[in-house]
């Protein structure tokens, strides 16, 4: 069993720096758990804490049923691969994996079953008699890896170990990491600045910032349900687009309004998106009537074509197209509506081109409204 | 070298002896013996589990280590396994061991940059003995120097100098129990980011592999030798420095440490009196962690008012009235840059007292 409590975690420095607060978190027996957020957050930290290289300052950590705060990360049952790997450069491959077992005076034919065991996993047991300078970023990677797998943890921490990868490389490594996940069978926990590995590779991830726990959810959940502006706006590339709005309400009816009034420089439209009844859900719109808030919506969510239009007729807003990108599955169409910036991803056939004033529509059911105070989502 | 020197004294001893005599390297090469057509044949030895005691035998011959067991780089051999092969062993290590020892104290460059980083040389002896050693003065060198913050049980210098094998141009140099210097030649295309991007692979493979934590401090790189004992007071000077004002830090870089720089050369009774002067009304001290814990935030928000009550989750007239406080207390308006740039100063400056450093 490797399953990992981390129960009101503190890490506070000398000079009162705090790096993680009051940090809660449950991981079952082989679960994929990401850590992700901006520099300086506190996942890399929180990961530290958890190997046992950092000191807690409050709290416990449990790694099965046993409290590890003073137990020395030798004694934990934990590998760890970090962003700035150095493999030694004069031995092979076999000997840079046996390397850390032979210091700690591992038997010699169970350094070479383990080894083995290790590069057949990898895939790399062809390349066990070369030397690190022979072989390709990738290659290098998976001895890095192999080198945690050898010591047969219980759990496997990454901190950000793709970082120095290029985008191509990276993608690949993405997958065999996922992989090795399925095949080791042991708790991972990954730490990653990069939302794309994040969505990818975790079955849980928790989004941090300024030390705190943003939220903890899967990756479907976090982009279609994101708890706070910060998330909504972190999770999800593009960025979710973010209006400035107020919330008016006409009868029964919610809408959002968002425009500007300044007709010297601009139409000086003011405009309106009718709410689905939906998006009232135990009236949690009624206290935001007539206060202004933050309208999000997904890139994806924001559509140009007729058919989409005569769809969503309830969204229809004007845009001036500012710039196009083509990426080839899909167009990115980053637009200025009422001196509000809003990106749409469109299908590549698109005929928008830059200078084009163009009707778009934001899809009503998928529109994320957040407290502009607390920046918490009202709902999504 | 050595080779040459070891294969010397086998020689002459090999008439005192009526056996087959000679040294082997760790990888069980055979680098001198006393029958000439031996050197250079491996012989296939498990030193990891052969080396646990002193002396050993193997294949009919007889080992012990030249200098410690554990480190141990070369090995004599006796032919035979009888008690008087041991004896002929013991005395063949004991020998080569002192040999080796005033061998590598005169011609061994780990121990020649060891002199120079320490300041044990006179400075017209390193060129004299730079030339003996053919070794180039005039390429650009980094001191690292990593200090291990706790105790461990894996020899942290094995594992930097696996990492730097190149003894022609890295020298790994151990200065006592907690502290190791690498001396690393970089190219003149190198800059501070790399060097600290190398220091950090360093920790991470520590840290990663070994479980060991260390701090690293790095000298400026100096393009001749003998300003290397300047990039190593450097590189100790980012660690004491680091020590007292970037806790949270492994990586101090000497070219990064701002304004720490020049608090850390202040004379404390200098410290003193400026504390006294900017806390008339009332002391640091009588400032409580939360208060203390708001300044930090304030100053890292650049003062701005709503952006730290919102991170530290407190309503924007409570940060006011704790601001207040403040300026009650201490005279200084904290929304003010040049009162916020004298408390700043002042609380690096309390920090460096409450280090306990010496007082002058």
């Amino acid at each position: 069993m490797a399953s990992l409590s981390l129960r009101h975690v503190y890490k506070k420095y000398p000079g009162g720096v705090v790096a993680v607060s009051d940090f809660n978190l449950e991981i079952k027996d082989k679960e994929f758990i990401i850590l992700v957020g901006p520099s300086g957050c506190g996942k890399s930290t929180t990961l530290r804490m958890v190997a046992g290289l950092e000191e807690i300052s409050d709290g416990e950590i449990l790694i099965g049923d046993r409290v590890v705060n003073d137990v020395a990360p030798k004694d934990r049952d934990i590998a760890m691969v970090f962003q700035n790997y150095a493999l030694y450069p004069h031995m092979t491959v076999f000997d840079n994996m046996a390397f850390g077992l032979k210091l700690r005076k591992t038997p010699k034919d169970e350094i070479k079953r383990r080894v083995e065991e290790a590069a057949r996993i990898l895939d790399i047991s062809h390349l066990l008699e070369r030397k690190p300078k022979a072989l390709s970023g990738g290659q290098r990677q998976r001895v890095a890896l192999g080198r945690a797998i050898v010591r047969e943890p219980k759990v496997f921490l990454l901190d950000e170990p793709l970082s120095n990868l290029d985008a191509k490389l990276r993608a690949q490594m993405r997958t065999e990491i996922s992989k090795l996940h399925l095949k080791l069978g042991t708790t991972f926990i990954y730490v990653t600045h990069d939302q794309t590995e994040a969505m990818t590779m975790g079955t849980r991830i928790v989004v941090m910032k300024d030390g705190l726990i943003q939220q903890v959810d899967t990756p479907q959940n976090l982009y279609l349900y994101p708890g706070n502006l910060f998330v909504a706006g972190f999770i999800g590339s593009p960025q979710m687009n973010f209006i400035d709005s107020k919330l008016l309400k006409e009868g029964d009816d919610f809408f959002v309004e968002f425009g500007t009034e300044d007709t010297k420089t601009r139409a000086g439209v003011k405009y309106k998106i009718k709410l689905p009844a939906s998006k009232n859900k135990d009236n949690v719109l009624e206290e935001y009537v007539g206060k202004e808030l933050i309208m999000g919506i997904r890139p994806e969510d924001v559509h140009n074509e007729e058919e989409l239009i005569a769809q969503f007729p309830d969204g229809i807003v004007e845009a001036n197209v500012e710039v196009t990108e083509l990426m080839g599955a899909e167009t990115y169409l980053y637009m200025n509506c009422e001196e509000q910036s809003i990106n749409a991803r469109v299908s590549p056939t698109n005929t928008a081109r830059p200078g084009d004033r163009i009707q778009i529509t934001l899809e009503p059911e998928k529109i994320h409204l957040f407290d502009k105070e607390t920046e918490k989502t009202i709902t999504n | 070298m050595a080779n040459r020197l070891f294969q010397s004294v086998i020689h002459q001893m090999k008439d005192a002896i009526d056996r087959t005599i000679g040294i082997i390297d760790d990888s069980g090469v055979v680098v001198a013996c006393s029958e000439l057509g031996k050197i250079g044949e491996t012989a296939n030895i498990d030193f990891m589990s052969a080396s646990a005691s002193e002396t050993f035998s193997f294949g009919g011959t007889t080992y012990r280590a030249i200098g410690s067991a554990q480190a141990g780089e070369y090995y004599a051999f006796v032919n035979g396994v009888d008690p008087m092969a041991e004896k002929y062993c013991a005395v063949l290590a004991i020998a080569f061991t002192n040999i080796k020892y005033y061998y590598d104290e005169k011609y061994d460059r780990s121990n020649f940059i060891k002199n120079v980083i320490l300041d044990n040389i006179l400075p017209g002896d390193i060129y004299l003995k730079s030339r003996e050693l053919h070794f180039n003065t005039d390429v650009s060198r980094t001191v690292l120097l990593i200090r291990a913050t706790e105790a461990s049980d894996i020899v942290i210098y094995d594992v930097v100098q696996n990492l730097f094998p190149d003894k022609t141009k890295d020298f790994v140099i151990s200065i006592n129990e907690n502290d190791i210097a690498l001396v690393k030649e970089t190219g003149k295309d190198i800059d501070s980011r790399d060097i600290e991007k190398l220091a950090l692979s360093i920790a991470d493979t520590l840290s990663g592999e070994f479980y060991t934590t260390v701090s690293i401090g790095i000298g400026s790189s100096v393009d001749n030798i003998k300003d290397l004992a300047k990039s190593f007071k450097e590189a100790q000077a980012s660690l004491e420095v680091g020590k007292v004002f970037d806790t949270d830090k492994t990586i101090v870089s000497y070219s990064n440490l701002g304004i720490a720089r020049l608090i850390y050369q202040l004379p404390t009774t200098l410290c003193e009196t400026f504390l006294r002067e900017i806390f008339k009304r009332g002391s640091i001290q009588s400032l409580d962690q939360e208060t203390l814990f708001t300044i930090q935030k304030f100053f890292e928000n650049n003062l701005n008012v709503s952006e730290t009550s919102r991170k530290l989750f407190v309503h924007r007239n409570t940060l006011v009235y704790r601001l207040e406080k403040i300026k009650r207390i201490t005279g200084l308006d904290l929304r003010e840059f040049d009162h916020a740039i004298v408390f700043k100063i002042a609380l690096m400056v309390n920090k460096y007292l409450q280090a306990n450093p010496v007082k002058y």
